[in-house]
């Protein structure tokens, strides 16, 4: 038999074709491991909660908008109160922004005399969008399911900016060392110590009102099913909102009217990096396409090199790589 | 590299010679003034940016929560590193695709390409706010392995600090061979082969390496799910992304060869424009093809021809990337020069759009703001790309960037204009009549 492949080449190509075929089976068996011990994968669509999740729930038909909430957040926060429209007066943001993590919100009917109140602040997602996208894992999901954010690791790429859909996160651009600014469920202040948020302690009318997410998400439901004719669409909004989320929203008006963004029910994470975890599974896919490269430019690198030590034997000259 | 006599133009309008090897600019001031306006745009922006260093982002620019990427990120990172992925583009075609004519054209691409990321990096580190941080990327237990973020921050100055600048090392290590003293030739000599011997193994990470983070670029959009129109808004993002990329760059790198074939009087090659011109034209149609597909599969395809302002946006966009496929079709049309180029500016504007237009004209946030960037982000966006101009300038007089013929590069150490030099070498060889012919031009 006539042995082409010299003892050396074979070996390549067997390392080569084992490498190959390793990297195009490993992400088909990683998944298969992900899936027989059930929901481990990394972003499910549609998450489910953990048992230990907390939530907030505010009732937009009980909210009478004294913003109790409001100076209870800044001082838990130590924030410093928003006086641009006040006159160095008062605290009077006029949205969330680098001075405010929490803000009632009016929304008035422009035909009617209807109004409501919202309350916005940080929704802390089950599968947060900013989590996902956060380069350094600065913001992280910790337990009970606040979502955090940790000064030591932030580069200030502001991508939670971008991918919030909520529009939370906030970046102080008059500060020369910019933090972001975003509720964190109070969580190192008085989550960790057993004790409730700052602005579900202080509400006067239980128009927002803490506790485990199981729990509240039950309530509301008795709530609607008690009079069905108060809400709208007898929905929780942040039931399914983007996968779910820890804060959720009872309304008389619609949800959008508050200015709750219309949101679909698969979690934005999951959409984002459902193809980008397969792919990128230990890095099997780019390893293939470094495989399949390193093929043909080795064989085209010899072809190359044979036809530059002819031209340099030609001429005399050494050839530009 | 074949070695071929110029040939004449068949059809005698224009001479087309054939590109050989690199050749440095050799005749003419390097200071004109026009580099030196740029040279003061240059030194304007960066001088703004070291102010941006001592001062919050605020006063620098018109960015808010809602808008919170500006141009900095949107154009000079995220539109133009498409320009700059000649490289990928062409050492793809080349070096994977045996596209042997194309070797001649890869320095041009590189240097172009090296000074695109690298003037956009420098834009990234003044963008963000509290890079200070950014030793993370140096420790692989903080990162989020499923950040599109995280890739791009690690991905993009790897490569152009490592590979891209490994690629062109021999430009410069060149340079040093034909200017500098005997030891240095001595020591050159020799690490010489071991260039030759990595470069295989290291251009396997300069293709694979671009393809994850160009990709990636259009991964970082996904996130922003319902704010971007859904005309652009779409899971195919980072491959549509990727192929922009790689049609922007081949059609940038035809720009760029025959502007500065025309600024410093060289003679095009036929042979290598249309290879590249077949190749542009068959990257637009898979563009175009796999947009199409999308557009379909998402139903968005009534949306994509309602004629409101998002769709003739996008109609726009999309004839942009059209007409270069369609007409660079034609074998007249790919050897006319000027077509060629007008063809190659619309497709690199096509591309251009695309991706800038998720970015910022149809990303559409819940709170009404507006953003247009400020004066001083303007100009430090236009300064960072007069600074990569002004080094592009420089490259090519002190480099052998630009294709020429090979008759013109003299190997007898008479190099770069620098008689001074020339007059110390004490290796004699034949001196090409070539030479003389160039200068005359």
């Amino acid at each position: 038999m006539n042995v082409i492949l010299s003892r050396r080449q074979a070996f390549k190509a067997m390392i080569g074709l084992g490498g190959t075929v390793t990297s195009a089976l490993l992400p088909a068996a990683a998944h298969a491991a992900a899936d027989s011990r059930g929901n481990s994968e990394e972003h499910p669509a549609h998450p489910i909660a953990p048992p230990d999740a907390v939530a907030m729930l505010f009732d937009s038909t009980v909210c009478t908008g004294c913003k109790a909430c409001m100076p209870a957040c800044n001082e838990a926060n130590g924030l410093p109160t928003d006086t641009l429209l006040s006159g160095g007066i008062w605290d009077m943001p006029t949205g969330l922004n680098a001075k405010t993590k929490n803000i009632i919100e009016l929304y008035q009917d422009p035909q009617s005399d209807n109004f409501a109140f919202v309350k916005k602040q940080c929704m802390h997602c089950l599968d947060p969008a900013c989590v996902t996208g956060c380069p350094f894992g600065s913001l992280v999901k910790r337990d009970l399911g606040a979502v955090t954010w940790n000064s030591s690791l932030c580069i200030g790429c502001r991508y939670c900016e971008v991918a919030c859909p909520f529009e939370v996160p906030q970046f102080q651009w008059e500060n020369w060392n910019p933090k972001i600014v975003k509720c964190e469920f109070c969580y190192d202040q008085r989550l960790k110590e057993d004790m409730q948020p700052a602005c579900t302690s202080v509400c006067p009318t239980g128009a927002v009102i803490f506790g485990k997410r199981t729990d509240l998400l039950a309530q509301a439901k008795e709530r609607i099913a008690a009079t069905p004719e108060k809400y709208f669409e007898n929905r929780v909004y942040g039931e399914y909102e983007a996968g779910g989320t820890q804060v959720l929203y009872l309304s008389s008006v619609s949800f959008q009217k508050l200015g709750l963004p219309k949101l679909g029910t698969t979690s934005i994470g999951h959409y984002a990096t459902k193809v980008t975890s397969v792919l990128y599974k230990w890095l099997a896919g780019p390893a293939l396409v470094a495989g399949v490269f390193g093929f043909f430019i080795r064989r085209n690198w010899e072809r190359h090199e044979t036809e530059r030590r002819e031209h340099e034997k030609k001429t005399g000259f050494p050839d530009q790589l | 590299m074949k070695t071929t006599a110029p040939s004449a133009d068949s059809r005698g309008a224009t001479l087309i010679n054939h590109w050989q090897c690199g050749v440095p600019v050799t005749h003419g001031p390097v200071l004109t003034p026009f580099l030196l306006l740029l040279t003061g745009l240059a030194g304007i922006g960066l001088g703004l940016a070291a102010l941006r260093f001592f001062s919050p982002l605020g006063p620098f620019s018109a960015m808010n929560d809602v808008y919170a990427w500006g141009i900095w990120k949107t154009f000079n990172v995220m539109t133009l590193t498409a320009l700059g992925s000649g490289p990928l583009a062409l050492g793809i075609a080349a070096w994977v695709f045996n596209r042997q004519k194309l070797h001649v054209v890869m320095r041009t691409a590189l240097v172009s390409g090296f000074l695109f990321y690298a003037t956009g990096l420098i834009a990234l580190g003044f963008d963000v706010g509290r890079p200070w941080n950014f030793y993370s990327a140096l420790m692989p237990w903080r990162w989020n392995s499923e950040s599109a973020m995280l890739e791009i921050s690690i991905c993009m100055p790897l490569y152009c600090a490592v590979f891209l600048s490994f690629e062109i090392l021999p430009l410069i290590l060149e340079r040093i061979y034909y200017t500098g003293n005997e030891r240095s030739r001595a020591f050159l000599s020799r690490i010489g082969p071991n260039i030759r011997k990595a470069y295989p193994f290291v251009i396997i990470g300069a293709y694979v390496i671009p393809l994850m983070h160009q990709s990636s670029l259009g991964g970082l959009l996904l996130l922003a799910g319902t704010k971007i129109n859904p005309l652009w808004q779409s899971p195919v993002m980072p491959l549509l992304y990727l192929v922009a990329a790689v049609f922007c760059g081949l059609g940038f790198t035809i720009f760029l060869l025959m502007i500065v074939c025309l600024r410093y009087a060289r003679y095009l090659d036929a042979a290598v424009l249309t290879e590249l011109a077949n190749l542009l034209s068959g990257v637009c149609f898979v563009f175009l093809a796999i947009r199409i597909a999308d557009l379909i599969w998402r139903q968005q395809l009534r949306a994509a021809f309602a004629l409101d302002k998002m769709s003739l946006l996008f109609l726009f966009e999309s004839a942009m990337i059209l007409a270069p496929a369609i007409a660079l079709r034609f074998r007249r049309v790919r050897e006319t020069p000027r077509a060629l180029l007008n063809m190659s500016v619309l497709a690199c504007l096509g591309g251009m759009l695309y991706r800038f237009i998720p970015t910022s004209i149809a990303y559409v946030p819940l709170r009404s703001t507006a953003y247009f960037p400020s004066t001083p982000e303007l100009i430090m966006a236009a300064g960072y790309i007069a600074l990569g101009s002004v080094a592009f300038v420089l490259a090519v007089n002190y480099f052998a960037v630009l294709p020429g013929e090979a008759g013109t590069w003299d190997h007898t150490f008479r190099p770069f204009g620098w008689p001074g030099k020339a007059s110390q070498s004490s290796i004699a060889g034949p001196i090409p009549t070539a030479v003389v012919q160039e200068r005359a031009i």
